[in-house]
């Protein structure tokens, strides 16, 4: 004996371009719906996650030292601040804070650099807490150096690349001519480290001849208030801070205002294609009113006809919307890209994030939307009164 | 039948597609830093150029890395000198018509990497030898015109009986003299440089010129 949903399915085919279409419409809405829904996932865990792999969510450098650090870039290193190494113990005791890291940069002229020559940017770090800063470096060749006072480099992957630079190789630092042997190169991480070269912080202050430092990295404790441990590094004398949570939250504040138009957008999308159910099985319904009425005068009851209106209602969505999903899971990457060049800063890894939770939401998302909108043809359909429909004919 | 195609098309088109899509982190090729400027300058009769890219492995792959090999006489090593590097190949116009080449590699040098760049002229005659950068103490020293001046008019067959791994060489290029006897290694490494430059020039432009191999 055929079924209700076979009846339902057959229904559908009688009108296949009319089928296609509005299955066409729901497919592009899920694909529209469930990519945002992915976005707004895979955005704001990829920025988190970039963060994070700053190490540090806090910088503390002397006055106008962003200032002077370009200055440095342009001319060759000369009149940057410095901070007092000390100034790390005092930070180091806050509440607030969870790690903190000294930094020396330092920028030497390169005359063979080019033809007007170029910068050479170094990065003394310290070996001891640098490097749980960083849990995300992962190296391509050797490790972290030796020491504190070791004259060893590590490479970021770019650096290395145009150095040419392999473990046991060595670098010459310009202007002060000293060899350091490079014991580490880090694979690409996508960030500003890949072009730097990093050298034990004690190394590199006995090659500059400076006992200070130009940086100071905080971690905050992740429940702890960064606001509130801004406020008191400001208290120290002749500092500024940094903070990327401000960076992020500006960010996020301008995805969300995208988000919000972006999601807008899809919810009309979806709206149309609910109009295009609701036209397709209404259209259906007025087309079938005899086939109806004989139904009903063979015994069927209102509540069997409007499941079976129901049921085609629940195969357009249910398709059209499995559909969609798929096109978005294989389209990810290609939607990735495009989101990509559209955004001012999109941060590293996956930015549309579609897994089987989101899809399985968004599938329905979709069938109970279709099916509030099947609503009204199939109770119309359950209406109808046998004897007229049949004369009407 | 028709249904298959289509499939099959489509599926070719969207494998292209993403392969395309994926980031690529090959080697790093040798560019010029500033090139309207630094083709003017060894070319100053030139009024134009247009770049290309050739790489091993895309116009010969292993059998052609062997051969250059064999005639570099020294095998490509490291993590750097891979077959997968793209050269830049600039092609040099003064109006319509086409008078030389300028081409780089990138060279390990004792200290840092070397980007020796050469022009030629269209029977593959050196114009101009220059060493655009390089990190050593006596850098200067050879980066210093006088020193690049020594290969002007060498042609690729000068070079054929230079030895890299040796330092070994006849002929012309044993004349050719190092500025800095303390920095054997990059003079040798520059020289290095400059043969397989003429080499892949050689594979890459005149021998696809005159049709063979």
């Amino acid at each position: 004996m055929i079924s209700g949903f076979q009846i339902a399915y057959k229904n559908l085919l009688r009108k296949k371009s009319r089928t296609l279409l509005t299955l066409v419409g729901i497919m592009l809405s899920s694909w529209v719906l469930v990519s945002l829904l992915g976005f707004n996932r895979g955005y704001e865990s990829a920025l988190n996650r970039d963060i994070d792999n700053m190490g540090y969510q806090l910088m503390v450098m002397a006055k106008g030292c962003p200032y002077e650090a370009a200055t440095m870039m342009l001319q060759g290193g000369t009149g940057l601040r410095y901070i007092e190494q000390s100034m790390v113990d005092s930070i180091v005791i806050r509440p607030e804070v969870d790690k903190v890291t000294p930094i020396l940069m330092q920028a030497f002229f390169d005359p063979d650099k080019g033809d007007g020559g170029g910068i050479a940017g170094y990065f003394g770090v310290d070996l001891t807490t640098f490097p749980t800063m960083k849990p995300f470096f992962r190296f391509r060749q050797g490790g972290w150096f030796h020491d504190e006072q070791a004259t060893e480099a590590v490479m970021g992957f770019e650096a290395a690349e145009l150095e040419q630079r392999e473990v046991g190789d060595m670098i010459l630092v310009p202007e002060k001519n000293v060899q350091l042997k490079v014991v580490g190169i880090l694979e690409r991480t996508g960030t500003q480290d890949d072009g730097t070269i990093f050298v034990p912080l004690k190394t590199l202050q006995r090659i500059s001849g400076i006992d200070k430092i130009t940086t100071i990295g905080i971690k905050v404790k992740k429940d702890a208030d960064s606001a509130k441990l801004e406020a008191a590094l400001y208290q120290l004398p002749d500092v500024q801070v940094v903070s990327f949570t401000q960076v992020k939250q500006t960010i996020m504040k301008l995805v969300a205002t995208a988000r919000v138009m972006v999601l807008s957008i899809a919810i009309i999308a979806l709206l149309i294609a609910m109009v295009g159910v609701v036209n397709t099985i209404l259209m259906s319904v007025l087309e079938r009113l005899q086939e109806i009425g004989i139904l009903k005068t063979m015994g069927a009851m209102p509540g069997d006809i409007f499941r079976l209106v129901w049921t085609e209602t629940l195969i357009l969505c249910f398709s059209g919307g499995v559909a969609g999903i798929g096109l978005a899971f294989v389209f990810a990457r290609l939607s990735d890209i495009l989101v990509r060049r559209v955004l001012p800063y999109a941060p590293g890894g996956e930015l549309v994030a579609i897994d089987l939770k989101l899809a399985l939401l968004t599938l329905a998302v979709i069938v109970v939307v279709g099916l509030l909108s099947g609503i009204y043809p199939a109770w119309k359909a359950g209406r109808v009164r046998p004897l007229e429909s049949i004369r009407g004919e | 039948m028709k249904g298959k195609a289509f499939l099959k098309i489509f599926l070719t088109a969207f494998l292209l597609f993403f392969a395309a899509a994926v980031p690529a982190f090959a080697a790093v090729g040798c560019d010029l830093n500033d090139p309207d400027r630094d083709v003017v300058r060894l070319f100053p009769d030139s009024t134009g150029y247009k770049t290309s890219y050739a790489a091993i492995d895309k116009r010969g792959g292993e059998p052609l890395l062997r051969r250059v090999e064999q005639r570099l006489r020294d095998r490509f090593h490291g993590i750097y000198e891979t077959i997968d590097v793209p050269y830049t190949i600039y092609e040099i116009y003064n109006g319509k018509r086409k008078v030389g080449y300028i081409h780089g590699v990138n060279q390990k040098g004792q200290f840092g990497g070397i980007q020796v760049f050469v022009a030629l002229d269209m029977e593959g005659r050196i114009k101009s030898f220059y060493i655009q950068k390089m990190t050593s103490q006596w850098a200067k020293k050879l980066r210093d015109p006088k020193f690049g001046r020594q290969f002007t008019g060498l042609a690729l067959k000068d070079f054929e009986a230079y030895d890299p791994a040796t330092g070994k060489a006849s002929g012309k290029v044993a004349e050719i003299r190092n500025p800095a006897p303390e920095a054997e290694i990059d003079f040798r490494a520059a020289l290095r440089a400059l043969k397989k430059n003429l080499i892949l020039i050689d594979e890459f432009v005149f021998s696809a010129e005159r049709g063979k191999p």
